[in-house]
């Protein structure tokens, strides 16, 4: 299957310790490499204030994976998030689409950029040989 | 040249349209401040997002901000992503 990208967030119970936390990002990264997939960044964001209470919790641990892969892996994770008590909310984001709309976006705009700015420099270039046929 | 035509206002002139003159609201005049919605709009930028989110918490209608329907569609996808992990607010007091 087609190669996606996936950004997967969750955010840990903040008062779970760190080496908890620590071998519960390194499951996770085994995890998707077992199902076949591989993770492109691996992002701990640490603990935040978060915008409201979730579960009685004010504070949580956020983790970000960046994840390539066929989206098999993403339903693994998926169904072991949803069990797990320290994993207070998860969230799954295809980007790759979303992201090469934007590459092909700005490839366009580019392009034109280059057209406009070959408009305006060709009428110095023509005029200046009929000049030098004025010359002759 | 078109430039000229599309006034760049800052956020407080942006409520005009609300104002009420004697007993008739005032017509919303078009303002199209220009397009600062980025290719792609990545829904972990709070710094970002918050420009469309006043203080309330809601998202700002694209009356207000004058962005396109298209990239309205797509940044408030990105704020209800960023609300579901508590990043923003759904409602601030």
């Amino acid at each position: 299957m087609a190669n996606r990208t996936y950004e997967v967030m969750y955010i840990v119970d903040s008062e779970t310790p760190d080496d908890k936390i620590g071998k519960l990002n390194e499951a996770v990264g085994k995890l998707i490499e077992k199902e076949g997939g591989t993770i492109v960044r691996m992002d701990d964001i640490g603990r935040k204030r978060m915008a409201y209470p979730i579960q009685k919790k004010t504070e949580g641990y956020y983790v970000l994976f960046e994840i390539e892969g066929s989206g098999q892996e993403i339903a693994e994770l998926e169904r072991r998030m949803r069990v797990n008590d320290m994993i207070i909310r998860y969230i799954t984001v295809r980007v790759d689409e979303e992201r090469d709309a934007a590459a092909r976006k700005r490839e366009k705009r580019e392009r034109r950029a280059e057209k406009r700015a070959s408009f305006r420099s060709a009428p110095e270039a023509a005029s200046a040989p009929s000049e030098a046929r004025v010359d002759n | 040249m078109a430039d000229k035509d599309i006034e760049i206002l800052n956020d407080r002139d942006m409520g005009v349209g609300e104002d009420v003159i004697g007993d008739r609201p005032r017509r919303y005049q078009r303002r199209r401040p220009r397009n600062v919605i980025p290719d792609y709009v990545d829904w972990k930028d709070v710094d970002f997002l918050r420009n469309f989110i006043p203080e309330r918490g809601k998202i700002m209608p694209r009356r207000i901000s004058g962005i396109t329907a298209k990239d309205q569609r797509r940044l408030a996808k990105a704020i209800k992503r960023a609300r579901s992990m508590a990043l923003i607010p759904f409602v601030a007091d």
